[in-house]
């Protein structure tokens, strides 16, 4: 029983969160300024960092959780490298100061 | 304004650390778990990238002082060479073999001459992200 | 089992890596490819020798048995390719030092060089046809490397094309081997040949193997998909452009000849009869190509096209005498273009144009070249005794034997357009009156000696055919009996 709705809620939450990417998708394609997109593509990822823990839980599995952390770290990076380009309009500068 | 990056900056000394230990986890994770050469040198270049974005290029290039472009050739010898290794042993181009060793701290550990190929996966994917971020990254 | 089969793929590739630490200093790297050309062409035909005298020899990389691992099989088709191949790259190379700038063969030619005939070696020994994905992919990687080297707008444009469409019909590639993969299981090519027999379903294998021949036929250049090739031909340099009119092409009739007598035999009305039909157009269109333009690079292009029609011509057939006559053609045109690419790259240095309407009488400044060029060009065309004709005769034989007389006359007719064209760039740029040359004569020993080398091998292919036939035949005899390859390969 206990599993049956463990498998259920899961499955509502996959639905829920591809949902959600899909959503924010738009925001990605319409969004008016380069921040929200930049918001938008950073959400993403934390729905995808979502999607991979359920479907761990789904499959039964811990050979996924080395996933969550990649995508976690290429999406800190990412949001950097687009954070640092708004700011200051190159992303790897010459010097320092 | 000038823009201020000491946040960016304290972190990464901390995070690019925590990235080059995932990475070398990933590395030798390799050829029976999820990991392996290619996600594992994607890491450690994705480390790098970050002290270069934090640290600018002339700075880095002192700490670093490599060509990146070197480590292409370097890691495709490796890979090759595990394969044509097999040729010493009268064994098939690419045969494998491993053994369980006794490390004094770590415990039994199992070494796959796998792990050369997978070195040589490694430097490859190195010397590759980071030669084709940092020359479209170079404005001049 | 034993390694050997996996040499001629190893030693390029191992010599393109080092090439690439010192690929700034071109004397060293220059003298370097040319010695080991020379090493792995002897190395070549030694196994070479092995395998028409024993057999094929297979490897079973890693020691992953068939039909589990990757399997490489040296069979006589395979090796005899692998020879050509080697020769012409070595001529190539020794051809590239004068033709290519400094510039040009520092940006990692050889390099690049190695890598394609690697790959080509390995397309043509694999034995596993995901493996076959593989090696496409390394010598199409390398001839993108190629194809832009100089970097001009022009060849930026159609290379451009050149990728995306190789790109195109690289992913069918891979979504063909994963349809025929959910059909019979596995992607071994023999062990393919050998469920194909057993399943009932033949529709959707006949469906897989139209979907995999369009993918060979993109890349082979066949009617009606030819029209990439011509023009992403003669933008490079022409010892590029030598390497990709003799190998790459050839690399796709020789996979449309592998997987067309050994896997899809099972519906020869529809696939077999359907090749006869493309035959034929793509002999007359390439025909008419070659003489619809004044540009001597694109004659020579286009000529390419008739040549593909008559090998598909010999796998329509599906007989004795049609395969040997698409074994040997494939081997007599492998040679013969890349003599000719490299003949019209001296002439187009030479004369300081590749326009026909433009050149007269070099024959008088340059008589060596010209007279090489009139003897390539009675090669191509076929007159007898050369290669050419011994190839055509066996595929006319082939043809009158289950009456495709129609075809039969088309081939001839595309052979007279042929050498039309070929004297056409003859009459035209070699005779006529002398003329003063602006800029004066120029060394152009080192651009005709690799032609006339690649030359003398195409004119023993022709005379010496006592020798060779024997080994065409043996070869045809194979492919007609799939069960030699499965057995060979699947031997328990």
């Amino acid at each position: 029983m206990g599993e049956s709705i463990l498998h259920t809620v899961t499955i509502i939450c996959i639905v829920f969160i591809s949902i959600s990417i899909i959503i924010l998708l738009y925001r990605v394609l319409k969004g008016p300024t380069n921040p929200d997109r930049a918001v938008a593509l950073d959400t993403i990822g934390v729905n995808l960092m979502a999607l991979c823990g359920l479907l761990a839980i789904l499959l039964v599995t811990t050979k996924l959780n080395d996933v969550i952390l990649l995508i976690g770290i290429l999406l800190f990076i990412g949001t950097i490298a687009i954070a640092k380009f708004l700011e200051k309009g190159v992303i790897i500068d010459r010097n320092r100061n | 304004m000038k823009t201020n990056d000491l946040i960016l900056r304290t972190t990464t000394a901390l995070i690019a650390f925590i990235l080059l230990a995932f990475s070398i986890y990933l590395f030798l994770a390799g050829h029976n778990a999820p990991g392996g050469g290619f996600i594992g040198g994607l890491m450690t270049a994705a480390a790098i990238i970050l002290m270069y974005m934090t640290y600018g290029l002339d700075t880095m290039n002192k700490v670093i002082p490599l060509n990146f472009k070197l480590l292409v050739p370097i890691g495709l010898l490796i890979a090759t060479l595990t394969g044509v290794g097999s040729f010493v042993f009268d064994q098939p181009f690419l045969s494998q073999t491993y053994t369980y060793v006794h490390l004094p701290i770590l415990g039994d550990a199992e070494l796959a001459t796998a792990m050369l190929f997978d070195l040589g996966v490694y430097l490859t994917v190195i010397g590759i992200t980071l030669t084709i971020i940092l020359s479209i990254a170079d404005d001049n | 089992m034993s390694n050997l089969a996996i040499i001629p793929i190893i030693i390029p590739l191992l010599c393109g890596i080092i090439a690439i630490f010192f690929h700034k200093y071109v004397k060293a790297v220059r003298l370097f490819s040319q010695v080991m050309s020379i090493i792995n062409l002897g190395v070549v035909l030694w196994i070479g020798w092995l395998v028409l005298q024993n057999g094929t020899i297979t490897l079973a990389t890693g020691g992953w048995e068939a039909p589990y691992g990757i399997i490489i099989v040296a069979d006589p088709l395979a090796m005899l390719l692998v020879i050509t191949s080697n020769i012409i790259g070595t001529a190539c190379v020794f051809y590239a030092q004068s033709s290519l700038s400094k510039k040009q063969e520092q940006f990692y030619f050889y390099t690049f060089y190695f890598l394609l005939i690697s790959g080509v070696s390995g397309a043509f020994l694999t034995g596993d046809l995901f493996n076959l994905f593989v090696f496409y992919e390394v010598l199409l990687m390398a001839s993108y490397g190629l194809i832009v080297l100089g970097g001009e707008r022009i060849q930026l444009r159609e290379s451009l094309k050149y990728v995306l469409l190789n790109l195109f019909s690289s992913m069918l590639f891979v979504t063909t081997i994963a349809y025929l993969y959910s059909v019979v299981g596995t992607i071994n090519m023999a062990q393919i040949a050998d469920r194909v027999q057993q399943v009932d379903q033949t529709g959707i294998l006949t469906t897989i193997g139209m979907l995999l021949f369009f993918v060979f036929a993109t890349k082979g250049a066949i009617f009606p998909l030819y029209y990439w090739l011509p023009k992403s031909y003669i933008v490079p340099n022409p010892v590029v452009s030598a390497l990709f009119g003799a190998l790459l092409t050839k690399v796709g009739i020789y996979s449309i000849i592998r997987t067309f007598s050994l896997i899809f035999v099972h519906e020869t009305n529809i696939t077999h009869d359907l090749f006869l039909w493309l035959a034929g157009f793509t002999m007359v269109f390439g025909a008419i190509g070659a003489l619809s333009t004044n540009n001597v690079k694109l004659i020579i292009a286009y000529n390419i096209i008739p040549a593909v029609g008559f090998m598909l011509m010999g796998i329509g057939l599906l007989s004795q005498d049609g395969l040997a006559g698409s074994v040997y053609y494939l081997l007599h045109d492998m040679i013969i273009k890349a003599v000719l690419f490299l003949l019209i790259g001296a002439l187009v240095y030479v004369a300081g144009t590749s326009d026909l309407t433009k050149m007269k009488g070099i024959i008088h400044h340059y008589p060596f070249l010209g007279w090489l060029f009139f003897l390539a060009a009675l090669v191509l065309a076929g007159i007898p005794p050369f290669s050419g004709f011994i190839g055509k005769i066996l595929l006319i034989q082939g043809g009158v034997e289950q009456g495709q007389i129609m075809l039969v006359v088309v081939g001839l007719g595309s052979s007279l357009l042929i050498l039309l064209s070929m004297m056409r760039i003859f009459m035209r740029c070699f005779w006529g009156e002398k003329e003063e040359l602006n800029g004066g004569l120029k060394p152009i020993r080192s651009f005709t000696w690799p032609a006339a080398f690649l030359l003398i091998f195409s004119v023993l292919l022709g005379v010496g055919a006592e020798w060779v036939y024997p080994y065409v035949e043996i070869i045809a005899n194979d492919l007609l009996d799939p069960s030699i390859y499965i057995d060979s390969v699947l031997k328990e």
